[in-house]
């Protein structure tokens, strides 16, 4: 190339930048440049909310499914140094009233048992087992394990996308990444943004989109730890009555579940 | 080491923020991912079943309309979500007070991970103690205790001291009770 001809060249390069700088809103601009201006306000890609609908919209049909969920969480210590801990999930669900729940690290084992009338919580090593009265839905037990037993039940938004508790209102951004194969199968991967989250989503092509991987980044922390959990589904389980309810073995302990504000109170002593 | 220190202000916080995955001392500065998008809001907890099919939407149109003119109202849950898990903390050690026998559980910690932070706070607080109170939290007793079962209700007795185990979230804590009789 010529010099004269590289000058043009970069005069048209510059000119264009800055016609694409003043002329383009971001969503407008190429994928590399919206990256470049991730202050900017991010995109919002009807067709990734839209496949977020679809999603729940499914989710909601399902009726008899079981759930494995292989988990990596992040935790940040007094260094700043972010670690590691897996762990498995497992679900069988009837809703709204039927759910037995596996949760499984290195350092803890618990079952959750919830028929409609009576959630359970029980320790198969410890040998006990707490009950109380719960809500006449999954999603309310939900709530109340959450605000009144201090007990997040795991990948709650399983159970909230497709309802008004999972608002695409919330989102500040949505966008379609790519193709992705998750454990052979082709999923469609899309991330998402809202406050104090950043999250990304692996969808199953095709008219059952099913989420397949769930990476949840905490943003709101300045070392952003990760949730991360692979989903493997079974949308056609059957299950007996009995699975949701608990029967305690014969060596088993029943002990209280205590409530959240009834230990704010014993602090208060 | 037969008698453990109360720790109950240390142990009620613990309690108050415990989630499924998280347990967080007072003191800690650790945290956990969250693990959660969204939240449900099905009603309030204390009434619980009487509104659980209330409308997501209901007593929160104050919030309408901040910047999101398509859907309304859950802006407010946005941000207490962020409060609840900015909170949470976790794990000085895990691999600290391996030897203490919580929970039955692989002999190793209660705790989805977390748990080790709240029994090391209370295994060395309860070096300096002597006796212990009633309605005093830990996290562990000696592996000496004895179950025993009155009356359908669980207890660890630890020679004179009897201990309540209970669920504080997915956490076993123990009270020390009077001996039930």
């Amino acid at each position: 190339m010529s010099p004269t001809l590289l000058r043009t060249a970069i005069c048209l390069a510059m000119a264009a930048s800055a016609a694409a700088v003043q002329a383009a809103p971001p969503t407008a601009q190429g994928r590399p440049a919206a990256t470049a201006s991730t202050a900017a306000t991010p995109a919002i890609d009807p067709k990734a909310v839209a496949a977020l609908e679809k999603m729940g919209k499914y989710l909601r049909t399902l009726k008899n499914f079981e759930l494995k969920g292989d988990t990596t969480l992040e935790v940040v210590d007094d260094s700043g140094q972010k670690l590691q801990f897996p762990g498995t999930v497992q679900y069988q669900v009837r809703p709204p009233t039927g759910m037995k729940l596996t949760v499984k690290t290195d350092r803890k084992e618990r079952e959750f048992f919830y028929d409609g009338k009576t959630f359970t919580v029980y320790g198969p090593k410890n040998k006990y087992y707490a009950s109380v009265d719960a809500p006449p839905t999954l999603h309310g037990l939900i709530e109340v394990a959450r605000d009144q037993y201090g007990i997040e039940l795991p990948l709650p938004d399983l159970f909230l996308w497709g309802t008004p508790d999972a608002p695409t209102s919330a989102l500040t951004g949505a966008r379609f990444i790519g193709p992705a194969r998750i454990d052979g199968t082709v999923t469609e991967q899309y991330a998402f943004r809202q406050d104090g989250v950043d999250w990304q989503l692996w969808l199953e092509q095709g008219d059952k989109p099913l989420p397949r991987r769930l990476v949840i980044t905490t943003t709101d922390d300045p070392a952003q730890p990760q949730y991360a959990a692979d989903l493997t589904w079974n949308t056609n389980a059957t299950f007996k009555d009995s699975a949701f309810t608990f029967v305690p073995p014969k060596d088993a302990a029943r002990i209280q579940l205590v409530e959240v504000d009834v230990v704010a109170v014993e602090e208060d002593k | 080491m037969n008698i453990h220190k109360p720790v109950v202000v240390l142990a009620a916080l613990c309690a108050v923020t415990i989630g499924l995955l998280y347990t967080a001392p007072a003191d800690a500065i650790q945290r956990g991912a969250r693990t959660g998008i969204n939240h449900a809001h099905a009603g309030g907890g204390g009434a619980r079943a009487a509104n659980v099919n209330r409308p997501a939407n209901a007593g929160h149109a104050a919030n309408a309309n901040r910047g999101h003119p398509a859907n309304v109202d859950h802006n407010r849950d946005v941000n207490r979500n962020v409060n609840r898990d900015v909170n949470r903390n976790v794990n000085r050690d895990v691999h600290r007070d391996i030897d203490v026998d919580v929970d039955v559980d692989n002999h190793w910690h209660d705790g989805w991970y977390d748990h080790p932070v709240a029994t090391a706070a209370a295994v060395t607080t309860a070096a300096v103690v002597t006796s212990a109170v009633i309605g005093s939290i830990v996290y562990s007793v000696p592996p000496s205790c004895v179950t025993s079962v009155i009356n359908g209700i669980a207890y660890q007795q630890c020679g004179n001291t009897w201990y309540q185990p209970q669920y504080a979230g997915t956490t076993v804590q123990y009270i020390v009770v009077n001996p039930p009789g």
